[in-house]
């Protein structure tokens, strides 16, 4: 019987036991990686109706965010502007200008541009821009520099841990509610005094970011 | 060691006597099987489809999933904001318009919530005072009449579709065929309505048609009849009742909490004069004569058990008593009523001389108002409890006078708007054939219905959610019905139809509106529209109250007519007609949210059933039998584990019959049987159909109220009737606490000797009281436990108080429930398993103090109890501190928050329904099926099934609730989603102002559903850290209790007990609340006991 098997076939067990550990280790690696938001929705950079950009709009005309997106103060949504806003300022420039043809007809009859949706939350998840923005959260922190993108991309992963790392320690994102919508902004005095500013900020403002269920999941 | 958790047998300790059914009371062993299940039987079962049929559909479908495998990417999804600005339109939070709910002759002042356009929840409008933003089950649901997809979606000219564009020239054609006759053989049958504008219209009407017939018909009449008004003050009036400021209430078979015109009013009112802060504050006393058993009897001090034919010599006798003028003798003759009874009530009502107020039932005819008219007269009550408003005199004709002139052959065409005649009409009339000889039937109707199908003509009516309209409240006050949406299938408002057979020369109903309503309130007209629609009514254009006086003589002329006093026996039944609780006349049968609503008495849903009392049940022979009977025979026939199989009996009424099951209901007049009204229907649509028996059928224009000569016969038959009395049943424990007023003077903590609180360790029991109600909420003593307990560090720690003593049971809450929360409606016969969804429930208990129960250990009872009490109690989950349902989760999909809520996460509920097990209370519903994908009828076809909910029905969720899937648990969240919402606007709106750091929302800021629609304030909700909180101030009080607190649960809902004000001068008092004689007599500890032993 000795002839059946190798004398190798004694490392057999051990080899598919240490197999089975490196496949397990690369599954898990690659699931984490591959199939989470961080690299499913990162870098969704979908083509849209107008070739808006907010880096000319909102970087180089310096226009604030709240221009367009007008009730992210009030409301959960941050709404996409009407054509009619953007026909507020293109009425006077570029009033022929062929890239801006689907705006003027929309403005004119109603219809509304059937924008590509980029930043989405799953349906069980209720998230709320007012409550972020009236707290020090600024734009940035989940929408990257829009100011310098010409074509919006998805750029943080949105992802439950991406949520929760904020909410466990708030501190070092929470800034002056007059600098919220200024995406360019670091606190002059360095890393340090902006912890210690938002830590302020935590304080006075009694921001409790919740960590249970009932935070987001209704 | 596994600790073992000895509930306390229902027995000696557990105090308060209670049982929901027969069944209970007698122990059948149906009953007891039912009890021990989490989930009634077949709950968790699958009927009809076996576990290998299941497997071979499961393949089938795994197979073809496989095949459509193409979904890997996130689909691309659009946003679409509007092309133009629209003003006020915020995406992302609710716009709320106030509107009005028209029904019959008054309309309900309400605030419609849309979000991006469609409506999806009635509340109350607070402007309204007579209200303040209460709202009734009705109106909470009409929301779903505008999304039901059996509406009529398309005008009809004989069967076939009329291009929505041509229809206003079919309307115009219609008024201009009968212009040149001056409108000779062209009648009109309308509902009642209170529209300024449709009054307007109609005197357009005819003088444009000089020779048309204008007739009105409602088949259930809810306010007091004008002819009695009329006879007494020589006038039209109508009585408003001041329920707030009368000590003593006698009702006369009115159920004016329940189904009467203002009930939310009366409802609003009474508990005011109900409610009991402090032992010295006053309570009201209610006496109540009835044959059925309504909310109003539920709530009764003491209830008289009295045939509604026999209500108007009771009246008699009363007045007699309290006038001492003997005019009414000869009407007395024949009651068979303790002469006691009336006395010591009648000297009540003469010691609370203008505090007291005598109420007639609408459907008793005009001389028991008129009676009551006096007794109020005589007690100095006029203008004081009851107001009275000059109304206009009616003119319209009756649905008599058109059946005359049908006959006569005198109708060319006849216009009949809304109502259902077909359906509802006297059976003697016999209207659907009458149609048959009518040249021309033109129907305008919200549904093609039974009517619609004998019309040549049908014009869809709109919804009052879509249409521009006008209406008057009960008091007279104008109130705007303007529209949320457009009409979604081009219905024509009943403005516009009016206008245009007018020939008005502007039919545009805002138009119309506007011109009506502008010159009644003066001033700069466009401002004055825009105030009414903002505030939702115009104030001071309410009916002006006048003095009145009564005049003897002239009421006399009532009583010319003899009236025959008529006893009645077996065989002799009285049959009384309600329109149903949830119903009503019929308008609502195709409602699954109020189908599926539990009725408040009965707690049957989706059907009527013949009520009879027991001791009718006795004489048919279909009661349950005392209990050891009952065990000897094993009894297959009535019961079947908690499910209800009724008999099917006939009931003959003057030649006519008709089929239904029957229903024992304790507490009925021996020979009454009620028949709710508005089931039966034929051409309902897809949930009305089919559900229940149509009393209209043996209903003549004599006796719509009630009629003298009935008689039951079993079939044989047995049907199963969907009876949610004993679902979540929780083993008759000291739920419910009550005392008698008296009682309560004398020690105000009475709950804390009932129950077993006292005898818990010092954890939370009577111990607890040395901690302050904010430490108990966020501090919990760990009473060595191991376990690790969740910490309580939000700033606001939710809680609930429902006060017992003033709710009325009126299902108002489970409505709101239902439609702020998106919950589903399951069927009728997943109610029959115990399936239904409602997060809220209204338990309702039947005491009647007999000590040989078999529930409580008795030998059980020889008598079956006609007599019992009845108490309510609203059980939602209690958001437990220490709750059970967390321990047992296995995969932590139900955890605490830090502000006290019991949070339920569906998207990780894997749906083991241990929690539901585990919770003492009964309140966690499983989704056995997709209840929201899926139709009613093929939930057993599983995949293989139709898929998908109607776009209409998608229409009418709440968008900041996930409709739940299948195969999660979900339960009360305390309206989470408003909570999250209520926080995060006060901070936003405190951030704007400069205040960022006042992150706490003032009390009343955030309200639950169930709070802002409860009519009695029993449901109050709150921060229980701040002090000043209504909440944390009822919780406070002595009377409040918590549920099964010995279990060391900690909820944070919590009752305040139930009182009752009986008069020690009655022949049927009882020192005690019926449910508490026996523990009382049994243990003899209670400190009332030892006193009143101690004083003799």
């Amino acid at each position: 019987m000795s002839t059946l098997f190798p004398k190798s076939a004694n490392r057999l067990p051990l080899q598919i036991a240490i197999f089975l550990v490196i496949l397990a280790g690369v599954v898990s690696a690659g699931v984490t990686y591959y199939m989470t938001p961080a690299y499913t929705r990162v870098g969704y950079a979908p083509v849209q109706p107008v070739p808006f950009s907010h880096r000319i709009h909102a970087g180089e005309l310096g226009l604030d965010c709240r221009y367009c997106h007008n009730f992210v103060e009030r409301s959960g949504f941050a709404n996409i502007p009407t054509a009619q806003t953007c026909m507020n300022c293109h009425n006077q420039i570029k009033t022929q200008s062929p890239l801006l043809a689907v705006v003027r007809e929309s403005a004119k009859t109603g219809q509304p541009i059937p924008w590509v949706r980029i930043h989405q939350v799953p349906d069980f998840v209720y998230f709320n821009h007012a409550a972020h923005i009236n707290r020090g959260v600024s734009c940035v922190e989940c929408h990257g520099r829009i100011d310098q993108m010409d074509v919006v991309q998805h750029v943080k992963p949105l992802s439950m841990g991406f949520c929760l790392n904020c909410h466990r320690n708030p501190a070092p994102v929470i800034r002056p509610l007059n600098e919220v919508t200024n995406l360019g902004w670091t606190n002059p005095g360095g890393p340090a005094a902006q912890l210690r500013q938002g830590e302020k900020f935590v304080h006075d403002w009694k921001i409790k970011p919740p960590l249970s269920c009932s935070g987001c999941h209704r | 060691m596994k600790r073992v958790v000895q509930h306390p047998e229902p027995s000696e300790l557990s105090g308060p006597r209670y049982w929901r059914s027969l069944g209970e009371l007698t122990q059948s062993p149906g009953f007891k099987a039912q009890l021990e299940r989490e989930f009634p039987e077949g709950a968790s079962s699958i009927d009809g489809v076996d576990r290998r049929h299941f497997l071979k559909i499961m393949a089938a479908s795994f197979a073809l999933g496989g095949l459509g495998l193409s979904g890997c990417r996130r689909p691309e999804l659009h946003i679409l904001p509007f092309g133009k600005s629209v003003e006020n339109a915020i995406p992302g939070l609710p716009l709320y318009y106030a509107s009005a709910m028209p029904i019959r002759g008054y309309a309900l002042p309400i605030l419609a919530e849309t979000h991006q356009g469609r409506p999806t929840k009635i509340e109350g409008n607070p402007t309204y005072a007579a209200y303040g933003g209460a709202s009734t089950l009705l109106a909470q649901a009409s929301l779903l009449e505008l999304y039901d997809p059996d509406r009529a979606t398309a005008h009809l000219k004989d069967g076939a579709p009329v291009d929505p564009t041509a229809v206003a020239a079919l309307v115009d054609s219609l008024g201009g065929a009968h212009e040149a006759t001056k409108g000779a053989g062209l009648v009109f049958l309308a509902d009642r309505s209170s529209s300024p504008t449709r009054a307007r219209l109609v005197k357009s009407l005819r003088k444009r048609f000089p020779k048309s017939v204008w007739a009105e018909y409602e088949p259930v009449r809810d306010e007091a009849p004008v002819e009695a008004a009329l006879a007494c003050f020589g006038r039209p009036v109508k009585p408003l009742y001041r329920f707030a400021k009368a000590k003593r209430i006698v009702s006369l078979d009115s159920d004016f909490l329940g189904t009467e015109a203002d009930n939310l009013a009366h409802t609003r009112d009474f508990s005011q004069g109900r409610r009991v802060l402090k032992p010295t504050d006053e309570m009201n006393r209610l006496y109540v004569a009835e044959s059925g058993f309504t909310v109003t009897g539920a709530m009764a001090d003491h209830r008289l058990r009295l045939a509604s034919s026999h209500i108007l010599a009771f009246a008699a006798a009363l007045a007699v008593e309290v006038t001492g003028n003997h005019d009414f003798e000869p009407l007395t003759r024949g009651l068979e009523v303790k002469p006691e009874w009336i006395k010591a009530c009648a000297a009540d009502l003469l010691e609370h001389r203008g505090t007291s107020l005598v109420v007639a039932g609408s459907h008793q005819p005009a001389q028991v108002h008129a009676i009551a008219y006096a007794i109020n007269a005589f007690l100095g009550n006029i203008q004081r409890t009851i107001d009275f408003a000059a109304i206009e005199a009616p003119d319209a004709a009756s649905i008599q006078d058109v059946a005359k002139a049908i006959q006569s052959g005198g109708v060319k065409t006849l216009v009949i708007l809304n109502g259902n005649p077909v359906y509802n009409a006297p059976v003697e009339l016999e209207f659907a054939s009458l149609l048959k000889k009518v040249p021309q039937v033109v129907r305008y109707g919200y549904y093609v219905d039974e009517t619609s199908v004998h019309s040549h003509i049908h014009l869809a009516a709109t919804h009052y959610l879509e249409a521009w309209g006008d209406a008057r409240t009960i008091d007279g006050t104008i109130v705007p019905i303007q529209p949320m949406i457009m009409p979604l299938f081009n219905g024509l408002t009943e403005v516009e139809v009016l206008a245009r057979l007018a020939g008005e020369s502007v039919t545009d109903p805002y138009t119309q509106v506007f011109n009506t309503v502008t010159p009644l309130m003066g001033g700069d007209s466009q401002r004055a529209i825009e105030k009414f629609l903002h505030d939702g009514l115009a104030e001071g254009t309410g009916y002006s109250l006048v003095d009145v006086n009564l005049d003897a003589s002239s009421m006399g002329r009532l009583f010319r007519k003899a009236v025959k006093f008529e006893a009645l026996s077996e065989t002799n039944l009285e049959i009384r007609f309600i329109a149903d609780y949830k119903v009503d006349d019929g308008r609502f049968t195709n409602n699954g949210w109020l189908q599926e609503c539990p009725d408040p008495m009965t707690r049957l849903a989706w059907d009527n059933a013949i009520l009879i009392s027991p001791k009718m049940g006795k004489w048919l022979g279909v009661a349950p039998k005392a209990a050891p009977l009952q065990v000897a025979r094993v009894e297959a026939g009535n019961e079947i584990a908690g499910k209800e199989n009724a008999p099917i009996a006939e009931l003959m009424l003057g030649g006519r019959k008709i089929r239904g099951p029957i229903h024992i209901q304790p507490g009925l007049s021996d020979y009454t049987v009620v028949l709710p009204l508005g089931y039966g229907r034929t051409r309902s649509g897809r949930i009305g159909n089919g559900s229940g028996f149509s009393a209209y059928a043996i209903r003549t224009s004599e006796g719509a109220a009630y009629a003298v000569g009935g008689r039951l016969t079993l079939t044989g038959e047995h049907v199963l009737l969907a009876d949610a009395q004993e679902h979540w049943s929780m083993e008759g424990r000291d739920l419910i606490r009550e005392a008698n007023y008296q009682e309560y003077r004398k020690h105000p903590d009475y709950v804390k000797d009932i129950g077993l609180e006292a005898e818990t360790p010092p954890v939370y029991g009577r111990d607890g009281d040395k901690y302050t109600l904010q430490q108990k909420v966020t501090e919990i003593p760990r009473g060595n436990s191991l376990y690790k307990t969740p910490e309580f560090t939000g700033p606001d720690q939710w809680g609930m108080s429902i006060d017992l003593n003033v709710c009325t049971g009126c299902n108002a809450c489970v409505v709101a429930c239902q439609s702020e929360n998106n919950i589903p409606i399951v069927g009728r016969d997943q109610v029959i398993r115990g399936r239904e969804m409602h997060w809220i429930r209204i338990d309702r208990y039947f005491s009647d103090g007999k000590a040989d129960a078999a529930a409580f250990g008795g030998p059980g009872n020889r008598e079956l109890p006609e007599d019992p009490q009845a108490s309510l109690q609203p059980v939602a989950c209690q958001q437990c501190e220490l709750a059970p349902c967390e321990m047992v989760c296995p995969v932590a999909a139900t955890v605490h928050d830090s502000e006290g809520l019991n949070v339920m996460a569906y998207n990780r509920c894997i749906g083991t329904r241990y929690c539901a097990n585990n919770c003492p209370y009964k309140v966690r519903r499983f989704n056995y099926f997709d209840w929201n994908q899926r139709e009613l009828n093929d939930l057993y076809m599983g995949p293989l099934g139709p898929e998908g909910m109607p776009e209409l029905l998608q229409m009418a969720k709440n968008p900041e609730v996930t409709v739940r899937m299948r195969g999660v648990m979900e339960k009360c969240t305390y309206c989470v989603q408003r909570i999250e919402n209520g926080k995060i606007q006060w901070k936003a709106k405190m951030a704007q102002a400069g205040h960022p750091g006042d992150v706490v929302p003032p009390d009343g800021f955030i309200k639950t559903a169930c709070q802002q629609a409860c009519p009695a304030g029993a449901i109050v909700f709150g921060n229980i850290l701040d002090t000043e909180s209504e909440v944390a101030k009822a919780k406070a009080r002595e009377q409040d209790y918590a549920l099964l607190g010995y279990l060391n649960t900690r909820p944070r809902t919590t009752y305040l007990g139930k009182l009752r004000n009986p008069n020690p001068k009655m022949p049927d008092y009882r020192s005690l609340p019926l449910s508490r004689i026996e523990y009382e007599n049994k243990s003899g500890e209670s400190r009332l006991k030892k006193e009143e032993a101690h004083e003799s």
